[in-house]
C-alpha cells in the first residue's frame, strides 16, 4: 500500500544544520493501522508531513499504491492528496467560516463528486453530529471539533488516513471516545491509517507501533 | 522589569505591529502637521506684514465718502493730525498710443501715504503726487515711464512703475490691476461721480497706541456713527481680511487631510485590537502574578504615548525639510513671500487635538480590557478581549467633532464634515451587514459549488466574518468618497467657471441716472443692444422688527467663520434693486412673489431677500425691516426668499424691492452686453470709454479664466491632500489585508492539504476581497457623487450631474491597486508548505 525507502530530511543552512530524518525505510499494507510514536524532536510530525505530501523529501521515495508522490508536481501531488489521503490534526484545523457540515462537504466539493450533501451528511450522521450540521466551529466544542474532522478526513474514502495526535488537545474522557469512534470508522471503510501519537495505549490499539529515534527506526 | 518588558521587549518582539502602527500614525498626521506649518506660515506673514497691509494703524472707511459729521465725529475722538485720505476706484483707463483700455484699480493718495510698508519703484521714489503703474499693468501693456494713459476725463503721464508693494497681501488675487493717482486727480478725472463703486477711507497713524487701544477707540467710533456702512479696520482686521482666501483653503485642506488621521485611527483601532488580542494571554499572566489592570492599560497608555511623540518628532523631521524644499514653489503659487523661517507654534497648537483624538481611539479597547475577567481566562480554551461598547467611542466622536470645528474654523462646515463622516460609517455598516445577511440567506444552506468552489468559499466568508469586514469595507469606502467628491466638485467648478455663452461678455457698471439713455443709445449704435439694465440704489438696514440692526461687536479670539459671515452682513452697507420680475439667476425658494401689477399703497414696501443674506442676518419672512435710503426712511416687510446663482455674473442683489416706491431715489445702472468677440469687447470699452470715461467695464471671460485658475489652485493643493488620506487608507487597507489573510493562515494551509491548489486558493482570496472592495469603491465613488451635487447645489446652485470617466477611471484604478494589495499581502502564504498544520515533534 505505502513503501518508504531511505527518506531522508534536514532543516537550516550551513553549521546549523540538522538532520531530522536519516534514511527513514518503511512499508505499510493495505488495511493496517499503524502508530508512529517517538518521544518530542524525535521526527515523527516531519515524518507525518513527508507521508501525507504536505512538504518534500530531500532524499527518498514515497510510493503510495503505484505512485511515487516524491516526483510529483506541485499541483499533482495537492490533487493526488485530495483523491488518496485523509488527515485528522492535533488543533482539529476546522474552516472557521463553514458549519460542520460545509467542513465535511470541502473535500467533496474540491473533487466535485456526485451526491456531495447527501454523503457529507450521513458521515456527520455516522459521527453523531447531525444535530450540530449548521453550526460554525467556534460554536462546537473540542471534541465536537475533532468528530467533524474526522468525518471530513474520511469523506472522500481515501486509501490511507494520516492521523496527528488526534486525542491530545481533548481531555482523557472525551478524547477516548472520539479515538473509539475513529477506529471505529476507519475499521467500517477499511482504511489504512498512520496515527502519530505520545499515548502508549492509543499506539497499542493499533495493528503495528514503529519507533521514531533521532531520526530513525529503532 | 516591567518597564523593560513593555518599552522593549515589546518593541523587539512585535517590530511589524510597531513599525506599522507608526507608519500608519506618522501618514495620517503627516498632511495635518504640513497644513499647519504652511497655514500657520501664512498667518504669520500676513501678521507681521499687518501694518503694511493697512498703511496706518486706524482706518475708518466707507463705500461712499464719509458724511461731514461723521468726519467731525472721528476727529473728535482721535484728534490727530497724522492722517490721510485713500480712496480706491475701478475705472476704465486706456493707452491712447497703444489703443488699448481696460478696468485698473486706482488707488487716490495724499499726504504722508503710506505711513508703514514701502511702495518700492523702478527708478526713483514714491510720492504721492505722481502717477505710477504697477508692474503688472506695464507688463499688459508695456508701458514705459512718459506714456501718456487716459484716466477719466484726464490725461496723465506714468511718472514711475511700481515693482513692489507691501500693500498687496496676495499677488494676483485681485481683480485688477492698480495704479497710484494723486488723490487731487482722481476729482479732476471726473470720477468722483455720485453712487460711483469704491472705497473711500481715511487712515490714522495713532503712535505709542497698544492694539488694546486701538480696539477701544473703534468700539467708541462704532458707538457714536452707529451706520453699517461705516467701518472701522485695525491692522490685525487687514491680515485676516487678506488671508481670508488662503485660511478658506487651508481650512478645506486640513478637513481632507482630517480623512487622512480618521482612516489611520481606524487602522489603528484595528491594528491594537489585533496585538491586544494575541497578547492578551500574557497580560492574563502578569494580571495573576500581581499586576493590577489599571497598571497593565497605564502601560499600555504609555507605550502608545511614547509612539505618539516619536511620530510627531518624525512628521516634523520630514516636514521642516520639505517646507525648505517646497516654500519657495508655495509662495510663487499664492503670491505671498513665506520667508525662511519657520514657527512650529500651529503644529504645537493642534498638538492636543492630535493626541486626545490618536488616544481617544483605543478608549474602547482599553475599557474592553478592563472589563476582561483575566483570571477567569486563563482557566477557558480560548483567551478573547473584553466587548467594547457603543458610549466606549463617545470621547473619540467628540474630539473628532470638536477637531473638526476648529479645523473648518466655522460649525455649521465643521459639523457637516462631522456628519459626512459619520454618514459614510453608518452606510458602511448598513451596507456589509445587509450583503451579509443576503449572503447569508442565498448560501446558507447551499453547497460549496457557488458555481465553483473559489466563489463559493469567497461567498460563504463574506457571509460570516465580522466587524473586521466593516473596518476593510469602511477604509476603502471613505478613502473613495474623497476621491469621488474632490473630482466631482472640480468638475462642477470647472464647468461653472468656464465662459460660456450663457455669459455675459461685459459687465457694465457705475452708470450714472444722466447717462442711461445716451449710453443705451450709444450701445445700439456700436449693434451691442445692453441688457439687464438694472438700476443700485445705495440704502443702510436700520431696524429689523422696529430693533435696530446693531453692528455685531464681536470679541477677537473664539471668532469662527460664521461670526466673520454675520459681521460681514452687519457691517457693510447695502446696495438693492428694485424689479418686480426674476432673472434666469433667480428662484424663489419660499414665500410668494412680488404682485405682477404694481401697487397704490401707503403700507410697507415688499422686500425679496436672498436664502443665504437671509441665513447670515437672522431675517426671515414676515419681518418688518426699516431702510434709510439716502436719508429717507422706508419700511418693507420680507414677502420672500430668493436662491440667486451668483455665477451668472448677471447683476444680482441680496435684497431687492417691489417697484414704484423707491424709482425717486438717486442710482446708478448697472448693465451687462451680451457675448461677443474679444475685438469686439475691446473696441467697445475703448470706445466707451472715451464718450464715457467713469463707466467701467469688467470682461467677465478675464474674470473667469482668473476664478478658474485661483480654484485651480486650490484644487490641486486639496487633491494633494487628499491622495496623502488614500495613502493612509492604503496603508491601513495593507495591514487589514495582511493581518486577514494572516488569521487565514491556518485556513489557507488546510485548504491546501485537503487538495485545492494555490491558483484557487488566490482566486478565492481575490473574489472574497475584490467583490468587497467592489462594493466598497462603488458606495464610496457614489456616496462622493452625491455630498459634490449636494455642495454643488448649495455652493453654485448647479442642476445635476455625472461625469461616468471621473468615476470609472479613479474605480478601476483604486481597485486594481486593492486587488495587488490582497495579492501581495497573501502570496507568501498561499505559497507556503502546509506542514505547519501538524503538531511539534
Amino acid at each position: 500500500m505505502m513503501t518508504v525507502k531511505n527518506l531522508r530530511k534536514s532543516f537550516g543552512e550551513g553549521s546549523t544544520r540538522i538532520e531530522v530524518l536519516k534514511g527513514i525505510t518503511l512499508d505499510v499494507v493495505k488495511g493496517e493501522t499503524l502508530a508512529l510514536v517517538g518521544k518530542s524532536g524525535s521526527g515523527k510530525s516531519t515524518l507525518l508531513s513527508l507521508l501525507a505530501g504536505l512538504d518534500r523529501s530531500d532524499h527518498g521515495d514515497i510510493v503510495v499504491g503505484e505512485k511515487n508522490i516524491t516526483g510529483l508536481s506541485e499541483k499533482e501531488l495537492t490533487h493526488f492528496r485530495a483523491q488518496e489521503m485523509g488527515i485528522v490534526f492535533q488543533q482539529f484545523h476546522l474552516v472557521s467560516t463553514l458549519t460542520a457540515l460545509e467542513n465535511v462537504l470541502l473535500p467533496l466539493s474540491i473533487l466535485k463528486r456526485e451526491n456531495a450533501r447527501e454523503k457529507a451528511e450521513a458521515l456527520l450522521e455516522s459521527v453523531g453530529l447531525s444535530h450540530r450540521a449548521h453550526h460554525l466551529p467556534s460554536e462546537l466544542s473540542g471534541g465536537e471539533s475533532q468528530r467533524v474532522a474526522i468525518a471530513r478526513a474520511l469523506s472522500t474514502s481515501p486509501s490511507v488516513l494520516f492521523a496527528d495526535e488526534p486525542s491530545g488537545n481533548l481531555d482523557e474522557e472525551t478524547g477516548t471516545k472520539v479515538m473509539d469512534l475513529l477506529f471505529e470508522m476507519v475499521k467500517k471503510t477499511g482504511t489504512t491509517m498512520i496515527l502519530v501519537t505520545h499515548d502508549p495505549d492509543l499506539a497499542r490499539r493499533c495493528s503495528r507501533t514503529v519507533h521514531l529515534e533521532h531520526g530513525s527506526l529503532t | 522589569m516591567i518597564q523593560k518588558f513593555f518599552f522593549t521587549r515589546e518593541f523587539r518582539r512585535y517590530p511589524f505591529f510597531f513599525l506599522l502602527l507608526g507608519s500608519t500614525l506618522l501618514l495620517g498626521t503627516l498632511g495635518l502637521v504640513s497644513i499647519s506649518i504652511v497655514a500657520g506660515q501664512v498667518k504669520t506673514q500676513l501678521e507681521n506684514n499687518a501694518h503694511n497691509l493697512l498703511t496706518s494703524d486706524f482706518v475708518v472707511s466707507a463705500r461712499r465718502e464719509l458724511f461731514p459729521e461723521e468726519q467731525a465725529k472721528v476727529s473728535a475722538i482721535l484728534k490727530d493730525k497724522n492722517t490721510y485720505q485713500v480712496t480706491d476706484l475701478y475705472s476704465m483707463v486706456s493707452h491712447p498710443v497703444k489703443n488699448q483700455t481696460r478696468l485698473v484699480e486706482l488707488r487716490g493718495v495724499e499726504g504722508a501715504y503710506p505711513f508703514y510698508g514701502d511702495i518700492t519703484l523702478q527708478t526713483g521714489k514714491f510720492s504721492t503726487d505722481k502717477f505710477y503703474v504697477s508692474r503688472d499693468l506695464s507688463e499688459l501693456w508695456n508701458i514705459q515711464i512718459g506714456d501718456i494713459l487716459q484716466v477719466g476725463e484726464i490725461q496723465l503721464p506714468v511718472q514711475g512703475i511700481v515693482i513692489n508693494d507691501t500693500s498687496v497681501g496676495l499677488r494676483g488675487f485681485s481683480l485688477a490691476p492698480r495704479a497710484y493717482i494723486p488723490l487731487i486727480k482722481l476729482t479732476e478725472a471726473g470720477l468722483m461721480k455720485r453712487g460711483v463703486t469704491g472705497g473711500f477711507a481715511r487712515h490714522f497713524r495713532l503712535p505709542g497706541l497698544s492694539t488694546e487701544d486701538l480696539k477701544k477707540i473703534k468700539t467708541e467710533i462704532y458707538e457714536e456713527i452707529n451706520d453699517s456702512a461705516v467701518r472701522v479696520s485695525l491692522p490685525e482686521d487687514s491680515s485676516e481680511q487678506t488671508g481670508r482666501v488662503i485660511h478658506m483653503i487651508s481650512n478645506f485642506m486640513a478637513l481632507a487631510a482630517l480623512i487622512g488621521l480618521v482612516l489611520s485611527l481606524v487602522g489603528i483601532f484595528y491594528l491594537y485590537q489585533s496585538h491586544l488580542q494575541a497578547r492578551l494571554k500574557d497580560l492574563c499572566l502578569m494580571n495573576l502574578f500581581g499586576l493590577t489592570k489599571t497598571t497593565i492599560t497605564s502601560f499600555i497608555l504609555a507605550q502608545y504615548t511614547l509612539i505618539f511623540f516619536i511620530v510627531m518628532i518624525l512628521d516634523l523631521l520630514i516636514v521642516i525639510p520639505g517646507y525648505k524644499i517646497f516654500a519657495p514653489m508655495i509662495s510663487q503659487s499664492i503670491g505671498l513671500d513665506l520667508g525662511p523661517s519657520l514657527d512650529l507654534m500651529p503644529v504645537f497648537s493642534n498638538l492636543p487635538f492630535l493626541f486626545g483624538l490618536s488616544l481617544s481611539i483605543l478608549v474602547p479597547l482599553l475599557a474592553g480590557l478592563l472589563r476582561t475577567p483575566m483570571g477567569m481566562q486563563l482557566k477557558s480554551a480560548k483567551i478573547s478581549l473584553g466587548r467594547f461598547r457603543f458610549y466606549d467611542f463617545i470621547p473619540f466622536l467628540l474630539l473628532l467633532w470638536a477637531f473638526s470645528w476648529h479645523l473648518a474654523d466655522s460649525m455649521k462646515v465643521g459639523s457637516l464634515f462631522f456628519a459626512s463622516l459619520i454618514l459614510v460609517f453608518v452606510l458602511s455598516t448598513i451596507v456589509v451587514r445587509g450583503l451579509q445577511i443576503l449572503l447569508r440567506k442565498t448560501t446558507a444552506h447551499r453547497g460549496l459549488l457557488l458555481p465553483d468552489l473559489p466563489t463559493g468559499l469567497a461567498l460563504k466568508s463574506l457571509a460570516r466574518s465580522g466587524h473586521r469586514l466593516t473596518l476593510s469595507f469602511l477604509s476603502i469606502a471613505l478613502g473613495a468618497t474623497l476621491i469621488s467628491l474632490i473630482l466631482q466638485l472640480d468638475r462642477m467648478i470647472q464647468n461653472e467657471f468656464v465662459w460660456d455663452k450663457n455669459k455675459p461678455g461685459l459687465f457694465i457698471f457705475d452708470i450714472q441716472e444722466e447717462q442711461i439713455d445716451s449710453f443705451k443709445a450709444f450701445a445700439l449704435e456700436k449693434k451691442a443692444p445692453l441688457d439687464a439694465i438694472t438700476p443700485m440704489i445705495r440704502a443702510r438696514l436700520i431696524k429689523v422688527n422696529d430693533e435696530k440692526f446693531e453692528k455685531k461687536k464681536s470679541s477677537y479670539s473664539m471668532r469662527s467663520k460664521e461670526d466673520d459671515d454675520d459681521e460681514r452682513v452687519r457691517n457693510n452697507g447695502l446696495n438693492l434693486t428694485y424689479r418686480s420680475y426674476l432673472t434666469a439667476a433667480e428662484k424663489i425658494v419660499e414665500g410668494e412673489p412680488f404682485p405682477k401689477e404694481p401697487r397704490i399703497t401707503d403700507g410697507p414696501v415688499y422686500v425679496s431677500i436672498e436664502k443665504r443674506w437671509s441665513e447670515r442676518s437672522g431675517i426671515v419672512i414676515g419681518d418688518k425691516v426699516l431702510f434709510d435710503i439716502q436719508g429717507v426712511e422706508l419700511e418693507g416687510v420680507v414677502r420672500n426668499i430668493r436662491e440667486v446663482k451668483w455665477t451668472s455674473f448677471y447683476p444680482n442683489f441680496f435684497v431687492t424691492l417691489e417697484p414704484g416706491m423707491i424709482e425717486g431715489a438717486p442710482k446708478t445702472y448697472l448693465a451687462v452686453l451680451p457675448t461677443g468677440t474679444r475685438e469686439g469687447k475691446l473696441s467697445f470699452q475703448r470706445e466707451a470709454a472715451e464718450k464715457f470715461p467713469n463707466i467701467s467695464f469688467i470682461d467677465v471671460e478675464e474674470l473667469v479664466s482668473k476664478i478658474s485658475v485661483l480654484f485651480d489652485k486650490s484644487r490641486k493643493a486639496i487633491e494633494i491632500i487628499s491622495y496623502l488620506s488614500l495613502l493612509v487608507g492604503f496603508v491601513i487597507l495593507y495591514g487589514l489585508s495582511h493581518d486577514q489573510v494572516y488569521r487565514r493562515y491556518y485556513d489557507i494551509a488546510l485548504m491546501k492539504s485537503l487538495g485545492i491548489p494555490a491558483m484557487d486558493l488566490r482566486r478565492n482570496l481575490l473574489i472574497e476581497f475584490g467583490s468587497l472592495f467592489f462594493v466598497a469603491m462603488s458606495m464610496g465613488l457614489g456616496l462622493g457623487w452625491l455630498i459634490a451635487q449636494v455642495l454643488g447645489r448649495e455652493i453654485f446652485k448647479l442642476g445635476l450631474t455625472i461625469d461616468w470617466m471621473r468615476m470609472f477611471v479613479p474605480g478601476v484604478f483604486l481597485l486594481t491597486l486593492c486587488t495587488l494589495t490582497i495579492l501581495v499581502s497573501s502570496w507568501r502564504i498561499v505559497e507556503a508548505k502546509p506542514r505547519e498544520l501538524l503538531s511539534q515533534g
